[in-house]
This record gives C-alpha cells, sequence and structure tokens, in this order.
C-alpha cells in the first residue's frame, strides 16, 4: 500500500521587541535570571497588560509578507490553565479573532514551486522558563511575557524538506522584517509538527501525531521523514497509530514517545476584560507594512538583477548582517559580483580562521568597496586586491592604497603593445598548443593564457590577453 | 467637636488657617482607629502616615485634600503595606508598587492612615466573609446589623467618624450599596474614569474604584483628583479631566429624573417608600421634571443571575495568580500540583471556592454558550435598556436598597421580587458602566436608608450637581455615627 503524508506545522516566533507584550520590562535574553521583569510578568495583583504598540506593528508586517487578511481591530482572549511556568494562571492570546487569517506562502523545490496555506496568525504571549532539578525547579521570569507571533499552517505539506523549507521561508520573514532573530538552536523560533498519512486517495485524515523539541532545520525534515517511516511501518503491519505527542531525539534520531492524547484541555477561553477591543486605523496598518524593511525575497530579487549568481546570493543572505554589509557597499562598486566574491571567499575565509562574526569587522563596507574598485577601475587583478584586502585587515590603520603601496602592487598592465609582446614570445615558445587550439582543443587557450600571466608576473590583464591571443592565433 | 467630623469646606479653611494640622488631624484619626470596635480595620500605616503628615506643613488653599487623612480597602496595592484583600491567600503578601489611585492621592497630599477589611477578596454583599471575621455597622452598637460590603470597612470608618474618605471597589454594589446603610455618599463614576491598576481585580469588565465620603462636595473633590487616563491601565479613558465640582451649585431645574417603578413597587418598606416619595416631591419643587419608567420585571430579575455567571466566570479567572509560588503562604507539596492544590484549600474560604465552581461551570466549553456567552448577550440587553432609558432621562433613580441594613442573623428569602429587584439593581452601573452615587435619604429605628442617583456616561458632573441638590434638601450631609450621637448635625 502506498501512503501520503499529511503534515501542518505550529511556529512559534519570540519577537525581538524592546518590552514585553503587555508589560514594561525590557526584553533581554541571556541576562542575569529574574532581571528583566515587571509586577505582570510575575502576576502581583492588581497589575494589568497593556498591549506592546511594536509587536502589534511586527504581526502585521509578518501578516502581511504571508499574504494574509489583516484585522483592523485587536481582541485578546484568556487561555486559562494551572502550571508552574505560568505565572498569571492564563495566557493572553488571541483566539476568537487572529489579527492575521488566510494567508499563504511558496516555497521552491528543485525549481517547483508549491503554495502553503496558512490558517492563521496571532500574537500571545510567553511562559517563564523553568529549570528542574533533583527535587526543586528554578523558575526564570525573564522570559514570562516575551511576546510571541504564532503562525499555524493548514495542513498541506507532504514531507520533511516542504516543512523544512516552509520553516526556513517563515524564518526569513521574520528575521528580515526585523521581528525575530529566528533562532531555532536558540527557541526564539519553535516549531511543533502534526504528521499523519493516509492511503494515497484516501479523503479522511490519518490519525494525528505531534512532535516537539525540534531544534533546527534539518532536525525539521529528519524527524518528519522518521515519523512518516514509522507511521508507515505501523500501518503496514496491521498496527494503529496511536493519537500521541513525541519528541525529537536528535542524538538516536528516532521520534521518543512523550505522552498519549486524551481529550484535549478545555482552557475555558473568554475574552480579555482588562483590553478593550482596539481598533487600528488604516494608516496605521498600512504604514506597518510601508516601513517594513525589506524582505528576503525583495532582496534576493535585487541581487540576481544586479548580476549575482543564485548561490551567491543565497550564501549573503543566509546571513542578514552578511546581507546589510553587502548592501552598505553595492552601490559604491560597479559590478557587486566582485564585491560578492570578495565577501564570500576572502572575507568569509578570514572570518572563519579568526572565529568572528561579520559584525565584529573592523573594515568598514566602504573600504572593501574601495578595493573592489582597485579591480575593476584600477587595473589590479583579483589576486593583488586580495593581498591588499589581507593586508588591511591586518593592519586596519592603512588604507588599500597605502597597503598596495607597502605590498609594491603594481597595476596590470593594459598597454595593448605591451600585452601583444609577451602574446607573441608564449606563442613562439609553444608551436604545439598554437596545432592543439587549430585542432579545436579549447583547453590550450587557456594554458595559452596562463603561460602569458606566468612571463608577465601576473601583471597583465587576462581577459585583454585572451582576446589578443585568439586574434593572434587566428591570424597564424 | 474635632474638627475631623466637620464638612469638607470646613475643614479645609481650618487647615488653611493653621488651626488644626494634617499631623494632628493624622494622630486624631489613628487614636479613633485603635479605640474602634466595628472590626473595619485590616491593619494601621502608623509610622508612614505619621511621618507623611509631619511633612504637610505649608496648606495648598486650592487643594481641599490637603492634609486629610483616609483609609484604603484592603484591596489596593500599597507599597511595602501588607495587602491580603481579607483573604489569608494573601496573608504575609507586601505589594511592592503602588494602586495609581493610592500614588494619586499621595500626590495630593492625603494621608492614607491604614487599610480597611472587606468581604474576602471583594466577593460578597455582607462585610461577614473577610478573614477577620464579621465588620460591624457603626449605627449599631449592639452589632446585630451588618453594614454591607464588600466595602465594609471602608464604610465603617468613614460612618464611625474615624476618616473623612475612603477608597473602596465597587464591582455590583461593593460601595453604593453599604453607603447606604452606613448613611453615607458612595461614588462610583463610569468605567474607564479612574485608573484601575493596582486594585486586585474580581471582575474587570464590572470592577470600579468607587469611593466613600460624608458630603457630596468632598467626593467631587477627590474625584478631580482620583480620575484620569493611566499607562498602565489601558482600559482607562483618554477623555480629559474636568473641574467635577464646578457645578455643585447650579439649579437643576429641567433636568428629566427617571424612576423605576418596578423597583420601587417590589418594595414592601413603608418608611422607605414614604421618605421616598417625598424626596420626588422635594425634587419636584426644583424644578425637576419626574417621570416612571417601566424597565421590564423579567429583565431586572434576570441581573442577579447574570452578575453572577459574568462576575465568577471572570473572578475564577482573576484569582488563578493566587497558587503559592509566587506570593502569599507556601503550604509545601512534592509536585506543582500538589503545592498549588494546597495553597488554594488552605487559602480560600468555602464562599469563594463556590465561586470559583460556578465560574469555572460557566466557562466550560460544553457550558459556554448556554450559560458564560447568554450571560453577556443578556448583559447587552439590559444596557440597551438602560439607555434607552437615558435618552429621555438625565438620571435614573431609586432606592439604593429595599431598606435599612439587615441582621446578621437574618432570615432572608433569597429569592424574593424584593431581593431580585430591589437589593440587586445597583450592578446595573456595574453593567453599563455608568456614573452612579448613593446618598442618605434618613433613618429608620436609628439606622440609615439610601437613594441612588444614576447618570450618563462622564457626566459625573451633573450627578454631583443633582446630588449636591438632594443633600441640601435633605439636609444629611456631614453624617457619621459620631456626629449624630453627639448631635452635632
Amino acid at each position: 500500500m502506498n501512503f501520503e503524508a499529511v503534515i501542518g506545522l505550529e511556529i512559534h516566533v519570540e519577537m525581538k521587541t524592546k518590552s514585553k507584550m503587555f508589560s514594561s520590562a525590557p526584553v533581554g535574553f541571556s541576562r542575569e535570571p529574574n532581571t528583566q521583569v515587571a509586577p505582570l510578568d510575575m502576576a502581583f495583583p492588581g497589575t494589568m497588560p497593556v498591549v506592546n504598540k511594536q509587536a502589534v506593528i511586527n504581526a502585521i508586517r509578518v501578516a502581511n509578507a504571508l499574504h494574509m487578511e489583516i484585522d483592523h481591530t485587536l481582541y485578546f482572549d484568556r487561555k486559562n490553565y494551572f502550571y508552574s511556568d505560568l505565572p498569571k494562571g492564563f495566557q493572553i492570546t488571541q483566539q476568537a479573532r487572529p489579527i492575521g487569517k488566510n494567508g499563504y506562502l511558496e516555497v521552491e523545490i528543485d525549481g517547483v514551486k508549491k503554495k502553503i496555506g496558512i490558517e492563521r496568525i496571532h500574537m500571545e504571549e510567553d511562559t517563564c522558563k523553568q529549570l528542574h532539578f533533583m527535587d526543586y525547579t528554578l523558575l526564570d521570569y525573564n522570559r514570562a511575557g516575551v511576546p510571541l507571533v504564532e503562525i499555524v499552517s493548514l495542513p498541506e505539506m507532504s514531507n520533511g524538506t516542504e516543512a523544512m523549507k516552509y520553516v526556513e521561508t517563515i524564518r526569513n520573514i521574520v528575521l528580515y522584517s526585523g521581528t525575530s532573530d529566528g533562532k531555532m538552536e536558540e527557541g526564539s523560533l519553535r516549531c511543533d509538527t502534526n504528521v499523519s498519512i493516509r492511503p494515497i486517495g484516501q479523503k479522511e485524515f490519518g490519525t494525528k501525531v505531534e512532535v516537539k523539541n525540534i531544534n533546527s532545520f534539518k532536525s525539521i525534515e529528519a524527524a518528519i521523514d522518521y515519523e512518516i517511516k514509522r507511521q508507515s511501518q505501523l500501518l503496514l503491519s496491521g498496527e494503529k497509530v496511536r493519537q500521541e505527542t513525541r519528541r525529537w531525539d536528535e542524538a538516536s534520531g528516532k521520534t521518543v514517545l512523550m505522552r498519549v492524547k486524551t481529550d484535549a484541555v478545555d482552557y475555558k477561553y473568554f475574552c480579555e476584560p482588562n483590553i478593550t477591543p482596539i481598533h487600528l486605523s488604516d494608516e496605521f496598518v498600512e504604514n506597518a507594512i510601508r516601513t517594513c524593511p525589506e524582505l528576503y525575497d525583495s532582496k534576493k530579487e535585487r541581487y540576481l538583477k544586479a548580476g549575482l549568481a543564485l548561490s551567491d546570493v543565497e550564501i549573503i543572505l543566509s546571513n542578514i548582517d552578511m546581507a546589510s554589509y553587502f548592501e552598505k557597499a553595492m552601490d559604491k562598486v560597479k559590478n557587486p559580483k566582485d564585491l560578492a566574491n570578495f565577501l564570500i571567499v576572502e572575507i568569509n575565509a578570514y572570518l572563519n580562521k579568526n572565529v568572528l562574526k561579520i559584525t565584529d569587522l573592523s573594515l568598514k563596507p566602504e573600504t572593501l568597496a574601495e578595493i573592489v574598485l582597485l579591480q575593476e577601475e584600477g587595473g589590479l587583478s583579483h589576486k593583488q586586491c586580495a593581498d591588499i584586502l589581507f593586508k588591511v585587515l591586518e593592519e586596519p590603520t592603512l588604507s588599500p592604497k597605502d597597503a598596495q603601496k607597502a605590498l609594491n602592487i603594481v597595476a596590470q598592465v593594459s598597454d595593448t603593445g605591451a600585452i601583444m609582446g609577451f602574446v607573441t614570445q608564449v606563442l613562439d615558445a609553444n608551436p604545439q598548443s598554437i596545432a592543439d587550439f587549430k585542432a579545436g582543443k579549447d583547453r590550450a587557450l587557456g594554458f595559452l593564457v596562463g603561460q602569458i600571466m606566468k612571463l608577465s608576473k601576473g601583471k597583465v590583464n587576462p581577459a585583454e590577453a585572451s582576446r589578443l591571443l585568439k586574434e593572434e592565433l587566428l591570424k597564424r | 467637636m474635632n474638627y475631623l467630623d466637620l464638612s469638607i469646606d470646613a475643614l479645609h479653611e481650618a487647615l488653611v488657617k493653621k488651626e488644626v494640622t494634617p499631623l494632628e488631624l493624622t494622630l486624631e484619626a489613628l487614636k479613633r482607629a485603635k479605640e474602634d470596635n466595628n472590626n473595619a480595620i485590616e491593619r494601621l500605616d502608623e509610622e508612614n502616615a505619621i511621618a507623611f503628615a509631619k511633612t504637610l506643613t505649608e496648606p495648598e488653599v486650592d487643594n481641599p485634600l490637603w492634609g486629610i487623612p483616609y483609609f484604603a480597602k484592603d484591596n489596593f496595592s500599597t507599597k511595602g503595606v501588607e495587602t491580603t484583600a481579607s483573604s489569608n491567600i494573601l496573608n504575609g503578601y507586601v505589594p511592592i508598587y503602588d494602586a495609581t489611585v493610592v500614588k494619586k492621592l499621595k500626590d495630593a497630599k492625603m494621608v492614607m492612615i491604614g487599610k480597611t477589611t472587606l468581604d474576602e477578596l471583594a466577593m460578597g454583599g455582607t462585610g461577614t466573609t473577610g478573614h477577620l471575621g464579621k465588620t460591624y455597622n457603626p449605627y449599631d452598637e449592639k452589632h446585630l446589623h451588618m453594614v454591607g460590603g464588600s466595602s465594609c470597612g471602608s464604610a465603617a470608618s468613614v460612618a464611625a467618624g474615624l476618616v473623612p474618605f475612603a477608597l473602596g471597589s465597587d464591582t455590583g454594589d461593593s460601595v453604593r450599596k453599604p453607603a447606604s446603610y452606613a448613611g453615607l455618599v458612595g461614588m462610583k463614576p463610569t468605567w474607564g474614569r479612574i485608573s484601575r491598576y493596582g486594585l486586585f481585580p474580581f471582575a474587570p469588565s464590572l470592577d470600579h474604584v468607587a469611593y466613600f465620603t460624608r458630603d457630596v462636595s468632598l467626593s467631587a473633590y477627590a474625584l478631580n483628583a482620583l480620575s484620569g487616563r493611566d499607562e498602565n491601565d489601558s482600559t482607562s479613558s483618554t477623555r480629559p479631566v474636568e473641574d467635577y465640582a464646578a457645578d455643585l451649585h447650579k439649579d437643576v431645574k429641567g433636568m428629566r429624573v427617571a424612576v423605576l417603578k418596578d423597583i420601587v413597587d417590589s418594595i414592601t418598606n413603608k418608611v422607605l417608600l414614604k421618605k421616598f416619595n417625598k424626596s420626588l416631591e422635594e425634587l419636584k419643587k426644583k424644578g425637576v421634571e419626574i417621570h416612571e419608567v417601566e424597565f421590564g420585571k423579567e429583565l431586572l430579575e434576570s441581573l442577579y443571575a447574570t452578575y453572577i455567571v459574568i462576575s465568577c466566570a471572570e473572578a475564577t479567572s482573576n484569582d488563578a495568580n493566587l497558587d503559592g509560588i509566587k506570593f502569599g503562604p507556601y503550604e509545601g507539596g512534592n509536585t506543582y500540583q500538589e503545592v498549588m492544590f494546597n495553597a488554594r484549600t488552605k487559602g480560600f474560604s468555602e464562599l469563594i471556592k463556590r465561586r470559583f465552581v460556578i465560574g469555572s461551570y460557566c466557562l466550560m466549553r460544553e457550558n459556554q454558550e448556554e450559560l458564560f456567552l447568554r450571560a453577556q448577550r443578556n448583559r447587552a440587553k439590559i444596557v440597551a435598556k438602560i439607555n434607552e432609558i437615558l435618552d429621555n432621562a438625565d438620571f435614573i433613580y431609586a432606592p439604593a436598597a429595599p431598606g435599612v441594613a439587615g441582621l446578621f442573623d437574618g432570615a432572608s428569602d433569597k429569592l424574593s421580587d424584593e431581593y431580585l429587584i430591589a437589593d440587586n439593581h445597583l450592578c446595573l452601573g456595574n453593567f453599563a458602566g455608568l456614573p452612579s452615587i448613593t446618598l442618605p435619604l434618613g433613618f429608620e429605628d436609628g439606622l440609615p436608608l439610601g437613594v441612588n442617583f444614576m447618570g450618563k456616561a462622564f457626566e459625573e458632573r451633573k450627578l454631583f450637581n443633582i446630588a449636591k441638590t438632594f443633600e441640601d434638601i435633605s439636609g444629611l450631609a456631614d453624617l457619621s455615627a459620631l456626629n449624630k450621637k453627639e448631635g452635632n448635625l
């Protein structure tokens, strides 16, 4: 029997706003425990929630990026349950009227695009962090009340790769819209997956299994594909899939049973009486959208138009700080592709070697652009410019020109007569290569250019040398 | 007669003339509080009160609140002063912040001398369910009659003459009903006019900061200081604060008063009816137009059930924070469930638990439509009716209660018309969030009777205008058990 999988995802994204969702306490991760706390975050009696405007703006931006209908009236509800990490005994969320609904996003796999429907996006608040020990538990309220958006997809994905791409796309949206740092490893983007399978052709959904504790993009793919395999094997061997919650175990590469689901908990939702409905003017919503920082897809398109290779674009955009660095320099060079080359090869190599982040780099984007221009306009080769770059990185006080001087780098010879001299010398010394070229072996051309570069000690412009070489070859 | 027993205007004049100082007033209030036998006080904040009163040396001529001692109901957060809401679950809880109103009164140089008792967590109308036991009515030295609740201690402390002003809270009638039983002015303004930040919530959609005074003037002056937008309470109104005392002495000629016939009809107390009818005649003499309106008996009879469902549902959620983990007595347990279970089992009285069960039941998925949401819809219906009446009237006027304060051991037929209607109609003001003021009407066998005016949203100035006129008619300003006993009136 052949099965198809049905996958739906619930993604929680922690917003990096200045203050919390409903209190004025600062949002600060990895601070001393219980130092980023206002009376509301510990549910002291009499405290009241006040909606964070920036969180609303962020949610609107994400909803817009996901092509959702945006509700112009904000409603909040209480989700009531008792748990040690829930200070108020309820969580303020948006149950009845989410800020956004009926959206979609597109993922591209092997050049094929697929639309995945999104049911809703809503705002809520995080719980406090628990640290369990043998006979006690420590509570850190720094996280309590941190703004979250929850994005709930429709069950429209069918394999791990699609799900991974879906989450990556959401990550890019929240990251580039400035909503969140979107780090799965640090829990600022959390993903719960619902996986079920059914025989191909069957309309009804199979029994749904929830998989939690997925901490990386790769794990999404692996966990879902594992779960599909597990469920298929169960059905094939005549067993039933139980409705349960499982946990992804990174080490063993398996999902492990957490608990069997009984009747769903009754959260006794009702409207939050301390927040009256808030009307958002068209102007407010439009302004939130208009002022949204440029998103991933738009940047990607722009970089491709500027002549960058797709693989280079993806590398640059995989790190928002690198993208931002790139943008500061890209208008100052003739061909952004040259800039991308330096960034991806030399700069990345330097950062890796020294275990640095691009934000640690003392080299200003404008200075890097100057170096790129030495190649583009100053007649230096890429290799020569790379040497200058490393020199400047070693000695940040040097300007690119100073570094060039210090390294005794001189401009490439681009005078046709001078280059012709090298061409003639090389052709005279390599009759066999001329014969090979005439016999249609293109490789010979590359060899001859190499010889010219060697003879000239790298000082001639290789493109110009190649052009003259071809002309001369045709004459011989 | 002590300065403390004067009208606010006379007291302020004495303070301005330095005949008496805030410190002397504070010491006198503290002395009276210590001698009080009405069980009205949770705790005194003697040291801070004296220290603050000592700093008040230069009278502020334009600030009638300057140097006046007051009590706050013990469900207002007071920084550094234990606040329990008269519940064992909050024993030992010392807040780290001041409620906005406490801060505002301090800014107005009023001197808080302590905290008063209430029905546990402000749930109740008898003044008997707090962890210190019954609070008594100062007009009954035999301690047989209630003072009403939930703001029992605040009502008793003002009625006994300890202070001229006390903060309370009003979710159903928790200030305006005890005001009627204690011969006081009980004021609850429009929902959102006064910030609730720091008021321990019972049912936020119905909760109001409210307060007791002995005359209408102080009630108006106090609103000037208490009201205004608060960034900590997003439900507080952005409307500018007015001078609520501006129209106190304005002519009321032509004002329209709607008398709710169904309420009057349900009352059996002849003394009350006689006095009430007489007040109508007096109002007419002042040029007030009186007309009777029918609210609808069925709708009025639904008030109590609607109130119980909505208030209990909200309460069960609001008080879910009281779990013994973050504050309040820790009663031990091996799991978080046990910790919460033990704290809540020991911390709440049976009555409170009953309310939580009712509230929780109403919110359950399978009951929500039939109970909670139905109550919400009925509330909307009630509010629509009130607004319809106020389209043709400036005020709705009725006796505040069906009679004088009941006996502690009174046998009551809980579901009589009189109970369901005349004893419960003040919650109309909470459902609609409208300003509502209770005023003394007279006495029956030495115990006070009261009336209530309810006005349109944010028309507090007008409400004080009619209230002041009524006070002039009744001649019952500055009532206290002490003033009555000493014949100061």
